[in-house]
């Protein structure tokens, strides 16, 4: 694994700035690596045997995510809204799990440890560099039992709504009286009043230039194809 | 795991900890100590201090008693000067200086500690001299039984760095003593520095190894410096022409003398005129004319660090402004006081 310092940098770089919670993240990435015993989870013989639980969605977890390579997409990574500073990590091969909490006391002792810097946020960020893990962090040791359905590899299932038809992966259906239902039919979404529309420049292809349309708005930048489009 | 029984059937029972008297003015420790079998001429004092039951301990495999406990935390707390002894009383463990010097306490590490839950230390401030046996700090767990994983992450926090609490042994520095102006080089005014300045280095241990007077006159303080550095002196003390005025021109015989690192001005009064200053590794205090007149100033802060091997640069001059401002008491208790021990 690279130096701390390397890592921070590159996790400040993309993540999109450099904060506290990239400290704390990259920190506790490095010490869930330690536990379960990877030293370099992005390499390509560790890449596959680690799925990392964040239970928060902020600076942190990018960090977690950059350190440790773990990745929505590749269902490594695995986003619990608990709101919790905490993430655990999960050796696949050995089934060792430890869960690792940012401590509160963390934040309290930042101007003991950073004493001569004065602002909230660059003072945190240089105590978590400097504070032990002891201090930084509590460690529990858990046990993960992960659905085969939430494994990474292929796709395992799939089914169609029975109301909307619309085709669900992984054993995300909800099986009702009259058949298997996505969620957003059965439990609700997190969007309201969905209906199908029509929008500007709909035959666009890679192959053609960038419309540069938003739907909706006005339009910006049009495509010479498109200004040559309206004048005809 | 705690049971708890009444005194009656107490008798041939252990006491699973210390239990404590208090007599207002006169006494306060253990009655009884852990370990102690119950018999039936101990129920009446037992009863006198409040005991109708007691507690019967079975331990769970993931539990320890405060007695364990205190000695794991006391061992993680100490660093190097410090002794300690597995005897705990009720349920506490003192730390003592193990020889003379100067007790450092990592106040951080000190402040994580005691933000773990069910245990605490409570110590002297860090900077303060103390003796060979003075109790520096105490630790203990708070109740009688508990959880081993918080214990053994304040034993962990704790023994970052080698331990919270050291006591530094102070070295016995060659020093040499310049003191300027006019008034005292041409023998216009009896000088008062010297003494006074002698009497603060040899209480520490140290000795006078030269002792010259200079003029306001920036190169012959510089030569004067110099001279002393070339007859073995380690520490230089530098007294009067710390102030503002024409004709205080210590500070350029200093720099003059070719130091390394110069820092004017420290956050504690008395002292505020204080200058730090090194020439390669050689230690230059430059103590202004409140050294003579108040019994404790900034130097009685410094001093003592420096002789505990301390570079004092701007941040350790700074740190000092929360608890440097002496209440310049009657009945003066220095070093037994807040005094220059905010950070």
């Amino acid at each position: 694994m690279e130096s701390f310092d390397t890592l921070l940098k590159n996790s400040a770089k993309a993540h999109g700035h450099l904060c506290p919670g990239q400290a704390v993240g990259v920190r506790m990435a490095m010490l869930g690596c330690r536990l379960i015993g990877l030293d370099e989870p992005t390499c390509r013989d560790q890449i596959k045997k680690l799925i990392v639980y964040v239970e928060m969605d902020r600076c942190t977890a990018d960090a977690v995510a950059h350190v440790t390579g773990v990745k929505l997409g590749r269902r490594s990574l695995k986003y619990m809204d608990y709101g919790i500073m905490a993430a655990t990590f999960v050796n696949l091969e050995t089934d060792n799990a430890f869960r690792i909490i940012s401590t509160e006391d963390a934040r309290e002792l930042a101007s003991l440890y950073a004493p001569e810097i004065s602002e909230k946020y660059p003072q945190q960020l240089e105590a978590y560099k400097r504070m032990p893990d002891s201090v930084l962090f509590r460690v529990q040791q858990v046990q993960v039992e992960i659905d085969e359905f939430d494994m990474p590899g292929p796709t395992r299932r799939k089914v169609t709504c029975s109301r909307c038809g619309q085709v669900v992966r992984d054993h995300r259906e909800v099986v009702q009286k009259g058949g298997p239902l996505c969620r957003p039919c059965s439990e609700g979404a997190y969007f309201n009043d969905a209906r199908e529309v029509n929008w500007p420049d709909m035959n666009w292809t890679p192959q053609t230039d960038n419309p540069h349309s938003v739907i909706g708005g006005q339009q910006k930048n049009k495509s010479r194809k498109t200004e040559k489009q309206l004048k005809e | 795991m705690l049971k708890k029984i009444d005194l009656e059937n107490a008798v041939g029972t252990e006491l699973s900890h210390d239990i404590t008297e208090i007599r207002p003015g006169e006494f306060k420790g253990p009655a009884f100590r852990k370990g102690h079998t119950v018999c039936n001429e101990d129920l009446c004092h037992l009863q006198k201090l409040g005991k109708n039951h007691l507690y019967l301990i079975d331990l769970e495999k993931d539990e320890i008693h405060e007695n364990e406990a205190a000695a794991i935390l006391a061992k993680a707390l100490a660093g190097e000067g410090i002794a300690w002894k597995n005897d705990p009383k009720e349920g506490k463990i003192g730390l003592h200086a193990a020889r003379d010097g100067l007790l450092r306490v990592n106040t951080a590490a000190l402040a994580a500690f005691n933000m773990v839950e069910e245990v605490m230390c409570a110590s002297l401030h860090s900077h303060t001299p103390v003796r060979k046996g003075e109790l520096v700090a105490a630790t203990r767990a708070i109740p009688l039984v508990m959880k081993r994983a918080p214990v053994e992450r304040a034993a962990a926090i704790a023994d970052q760095n080698g331990g919270v609490f050291s006591v530094d042994p102070l070295r016995q520095a060659k020093v040499g003593l310049v003191i300027t102006g006019n008034e005292v080089y041409h023998h216009l005014i009896e000088d008062k520095f010297a003494p006074v300045l002698t009497e603060k280095v040899t209480t520490l241990g140290s000795i006078v190894n030269g002792l010259e007077f200079a003029p306001d006159d920036a190169s012959i303080i510089a030569d004067k410096i110099l001279s002393l550095l070339e007859r073995g002196c380690d520490l230089l003390l530098l007294s009067g022409g710390m102030s503002v005025d024409p004709d205080d021109v210590t500070r350029q015989g200093i720099r003059l003398a070719g130091v390394s690192e110069m820092h004017y001005g420290a956050a504690a009064l008395p002292g505020a005129m204080f200058l730090m200053a090194y020439i390669d590794d050689v230690p230059l205090l430059g103590v202004p004319a409140c050294g003579l007149h108040h019994r404790i100033t900034v130097l009685d802060l410094v001093l003592p660090r420096i002789l505990a091997d301390e570079h004092i640069g701007k941040a350790e001059l700074a740190f000092m402004g929360h608890g440097g401002l002496c209440k310049d008491c009657d009945d003066c208790s220095y070093p037994h006081c807040p005094f220059g021990k905010g950070l």
